[in-house]
């Protein structure tokens, strides 16, 4: 299980020269939206609007939303408190900047933020010159996580429901494939680097990607 | 139609693992076909949700508000930026003279640039008249030593295909007498030059003779009647076609010579 027992640090590697894809997230439909399909998406996309309009309160809203899936998203690729903030406020500034260019229809806001902050994470952990040093340090989850106060608020009960869902759904992919995935998407490592490190023909890592994002794309809207 | 190539550029492509080019050429296939880029992006959907699954972690409570403050520093610099519009008008009429300006000067530019590279081309082409010419005149050279030294060669070989001989003399009286024959089987003609070759009543003559193994008899080469000084330089020509001229021989023979030889051989040389 993929977060039951993540896979540890030592997995994560820097790539100097690959990017995820860009911003832009386009939706297929709300259904197939992790972060959308629901109220809470669509209050997304409304501050969103109002956000281009110079709605400062609606930054900070949304912020109130986001704000703790994207810093952890961002800590638990950079392993570094200081980092994913600077991640977090940057990826939050430019959504400020951003706003009134960005369509709502082509995606949800949350895989718009979401994909930002990763793609900016791994950029830095990238330009880090200490690749041994992250190898050896623990895993982010084996840190002590600050765990916020999750018992209060929507936004919270949200994120506990989705990450909930998602996790729900990597369960039912083979171990392998969520191997794969997950070094993909949190260490920010090459095709052949998560090969290497799977001691997998590169083939086989391609077919276990792609089978596994096919099949968690399957699930995801019947759980959310 | 959506390929198992297309699912799998699709899900590399949501995790960010595909190379430049790769990326690029998916690009352009999401460009040409809306069902991969539908597919493209609910794989980057389904992706994104993946964030969700990182160990959740209070982000540091002094964050909000840097964002905020930022966030207001910059709505301020929208603030200030608005008036300006005022003068958009204006400012683009500038920048519009400015860039008619650099226009112009280059396109005077680019216009000396092609009056010099059209030059440089017509010197370029007589230089490449004058080298053809040149090779043409050199290839007419080469042509010439070519058929010269093919003739030079043909003389060679003719010279190589003609036989030499020098008779010996047989006779007591011919001791002294230096023959030379020269055989050209090509031309089927030989040319005998002698000296001191004794001269003879003027009832006989000298008679040359070709021995060809072909033949059961010397083949008939001609008469000959020698002068005082005993100087001759004759061509002859056998009687019949000589396939191999082993020898030549010459007898004395009576006035206007005989079709098989009679009189005593004098001179013989192979």
């Amino acid at each position: 299980m993929l977060l039951a027992s993540p896979c540890p640090l030592t997995w994560f590697e820097v790539t100097p020269d690959r990017r995820g894809p860009g911003p832009r997230i386009r939706m297929t439909g709300e259904a197939t939206n992790p972060g959308g399909g629901d109220e809470r998406s669509r209050e997304h996309a409304v501050l969103l609007t109002a956000m281009a309009q110079g709605d400062k309160a609606a930054l900070a809203r949304l912020y109130d939303l986001l704000a703790k899936p994207l810093y952890s998203l961002a800590f638990r690729v950079l392993n570094d408190a200081g980092e994913a903030q600077d991640v977090v406020q940057d990826v939050f500034l430019q959504m400020w900047h951003k706003a009134g260019a960005y369509d709502t229809s082509r995606g949800s806001v949350f895989a718009w933020a979401a994909t930002l902050t990763r793609n900016r994470a791994i950029d830095r952990v990238r330009m880090r010159k200490r690749r041994a040093e992250l190898l050896a340090e623990s895993a982010p989850d084996l840190q002590p996580a600050a765990v916020g106060n999750d018992t209060d608020s929507a936004g919270s009960l949200w994120l506990r429901e989705k990450a909930g869902a998602v996790r729900s759904a990597l369960t039912a992919l083979a171990p392998d494939q969520q191997k794969a995935i997950e070094l993909a998407f949190f260490s920010g490592l090459t095709q052949q680097e998560i090969a290497a490190r799977l001691n997998e023909p590169l083939g086989t890592i391609k077919a276990r990607i792609r089978r596994g994002l096919l099949k968690l794309r399957e699930i995801l809207p019947a759980r959310l | 139609m959506i390929t198992e190539r297309h699912e799998e550029l699709a899900a590399l492509h949501a995790l960010g693992l595909l190379e430049d080019a790769e990326r690029s050429a998916f690009d352009s296939e999401m460009a040409r076909h809306p069902a991969v880029r539908t597919l493209a992006d609910s794989l980057a959907e389904s992706t994104a949700a993946l964030a969700l699954t990182a160990p959740q972690v209070e982000p540091p409570a002094g964050l909000r508000d840097r964002i905020l403050a930022q966030a207001d520093a910059s709505a301020t610099g929208r603030v200030t930026a608005f008036p300006l519009l005022r003068f958009a008008p204006w400012a683009m009429a500038a920048a519009l003279a400015v860039a008619a300006t650099w226009l112009a000067t280059q396109n005077l530019a680019l216009r000396n640039e092609n009056a010099a590279l059209q030059t440089e081309r017509q010197l370029a082409e007589v230089a490449y008249k004058m080298a053809q010419n040149q090779l043409s005149e050199r290839s007419l050279l080469a042509e010439n030593m070519i058929t010269d030294l093919g003739n030079r060669l043909r003389r060679s070989e003719d010279l190589s295909r003609l036989k030499i001989s020098a008779l010996a003399s047989l006779a007591g009286n011919t001791k002294e007498a230096q023959v030379i024959a020269v055989w050209d089987p090509g031309q089927q003609a030989g040319l005998l030059t002698m000296e001191k070759l004794p001269a003879i009543a003027d009832t006989q003559d000298y008679q040359i003779w070709i021995v060809d193994p072909a033949y059961k008899d010397p083949v008939n080469g001609g008469v000959f009647h020698v002068a005082a000084d005993g100087k001759v330089t004759l061509a002859f020509k056998p009687d019949q076609p000589i396939a191999q001229a082993a020898a030549f021989a010459i007898s004395l023979e009576k006035k206007g010579g005989v079709p098989k030889a009679e009189g005593p051989i004098v001179l013989l040389g192979k």
